[in-house]
């Protein structure tokens, strides 16, 4: 396959990025997006050129680093994979294609495609987690967890943090995530005694963090790598709105 | 009192529960306004049985007007900080969005200076004082001001017509997506009952958006309002 990439390069977080246009030929429709980049790369820089940046680590689907718009879709048109999984079958050869780093201005970028999403950790930092007493591992099924609250403490877990959702929201909303991890934990036995005060300190974060808010287009569902549904923005809601109604009690 | 704008998730609970006073006036007032097919007696005894109400239309004009006004401001400031912070793809390509999700804003704003109008045409009668002090007898003899006359005159006129039309159709568009929106927001969602409702949110905007539109329609083909 022959393709015509157009890529957004930027030095830093302080200089102005633009897109420049490459040309990459020979490419196996069995390659995944990200090997496609670097055969790209390895042009550059026999070349003398600067490589283009972008974020990977396990190439598997599973750690989310590999954040990129591939043709205004995070991770790409495919549904419920990540830009390592995509493969290049799913282009046409000749086609053009536009790559950009994940866009939000909570996502400072770094360089080209890479962006700063420590704003993700500093929401899990505020509140996800539970305060245990750390020591040897408890026995299994030591607290009874019904099938159906580990079921979605589960699904909700599946997020890896990836940013995708963000990157797709038309209004750059967190919502997505915040919600899913405050799920994770508040669903399960261990995370209920923290519960209220979690729902405030990770949504008062999210917020202070500038992310925007959602008006339900569920394009976060739809870019999400793990498929994470919108049902638990909602649930996200009305534990904050209570939580805050309650606030007076403690 | 207005701490709440701090918060995204507060900031959408008012705009929610606002959108749901305003959804219920919409349905209210699409009710009583399809009056006029009942003829002139309908239409007259009752807007002169609002009036009537004194005080009580009074509690629920303020009522409203508080909705609306913390529904357009609440809006404006999270459509500001969301601007602030999404600043958009050189290609836009959308995989779950509706025209009418991306539309609400426009169509918010068109509601808007519609409604303005809508006020002092038929509420203020700036737009046109001389049908605004028209008086009819209804059967019971009670001189009353002639509502049914009113609108007849007033969607006569074509552009006034037009106008209506399209702003109606927006104020659809507008229901559909805010309607279910409301749900999610507020936390009610389900598997079956989030794709329901959003069904049930789009039938409810055509059935409004008709149901208005037949108004101005049926006048300007001379159905309704012919022995004015």
């Amino acid at each position: 396959m022959n393709l015509k990439l157009h890529i957004w390069r930027q030095k830093n977080s302080k200089t102005k990025g633009a897109f420049e246009q490459y040309a990459v030929s020979d490419i196996s429709e069995d390659m995944s997006f990200l090997e496609m980049l670097d055969v790209l790369n390895e042009d550059l820089i026999v070349g003398g050129k600067d490589p283009v940046a972008f974020d990977h680590d396990c190439r598997e689907g599973i750690c989310g680093s590999c954040s990129m718009t591939i043709n205004g879709n995070p991770h790409g048109p495919e549904k419920a994979t990540t830009a390592c999984q995509l493969h290049m079958r799913k282009f046409n050869d000749g086609q053009e294609i536009y790559i950009e780093p994940f866009k939000n201005t909570a996502f400072p970028i770094i360089r080209d495609l890479v962006v700063d999403r420590s704003a993700f950790d500093r929401i899990i930092q505020s509140g996800g987690y539970i305060s245990i007493k750390t020591g040897s591992a408890p026995d299994a099924n030591d607290i009874a967890v019904p099938k159906a609250k580990s079921d979605v403490a589960m699904d909700a877990a599946a997020c890896s943090g990836c940013g995708a959702c963000v990157a797709a929201c038309p209004n750059g909303a967190a919502m997505l995530f915040t919600s899913a991890k405050l799920k994770h934990l508040n669903v399960l036995p261990q995370g209920q005694a923290e519960k209220k005060k979690r729902t405030l300190a990770m949504v008062e974060q999210m917020d202070k963090e500038g992310f925007g808010s959602c008006t339900n287009h569920y394009e976060c569902e739809a870019a999400c790598p793990k498929s994470i549904s919108v049902e638990f923005i909602s649930e996200m809601n009305f534990e904050y709105a209570k939580a805050r109604a309650t606030a007076y009690r403690d | 009192m207005l701490g709440f704008l701090k918060s995204n998730i507060l900031s959408k609970f008012v705009v929610a529960i606002t959108g749901l006073i305003l959804v219920g006036f919409i349905i209210g007032h699409t009710l009583g306004n399809l009056l006029i097919f009942a003829g002139p007696e309908a239409l007259n005894t009752y807007a002169v049985g609002l009036k009537d109400l004194g005080p009580g239309l009074w509690v629920v004009r303020i009522v409203l007007i508080v909705a609306f006004i913390l529904h357009i401001i609440t809006t404006i400031n999270l459509v500001r900080q969301n601007k602030k912070i999404a600043t958009g793809y050189k290609v836009s390509n959308y995989k779950a969005s509706t025209f009418s999700a991306r539309f609400m804003g426009y169509a918010g704003l068109t509601v808007l200076f519609f409604v303005l109008y809508h006020l002092a045409h038929f509420t203020l009668g700036f737009v046109d004082a001389s049908t605004f002090g028209m008086e009819t007898t209804l059967e019971n003899g009670r001189v009353v001001h002639d509502v049914y006359s009113m609108v007849v005159i007033g969607f006569r006129n074509v552009i006034v017509s037009l106008f209506y039309i399209l702003a109606v159709s927006f104020l659809g568009l507008h229901l559909k997506h805010g309607i279910h929106s409301m749900f999610q927001t507020l936390g009610i969602h389900g598997k079956k009952f989030t794709p329901m409702i959003q069904k049930v949110s789009a039938i409810v905007a055509i059935i409004i958006v008709i149901s208005l539109i037949s108004i101005p329609i049926s006048i300007m083909l001379g159905i309704v309002g012919g022995q004015v």
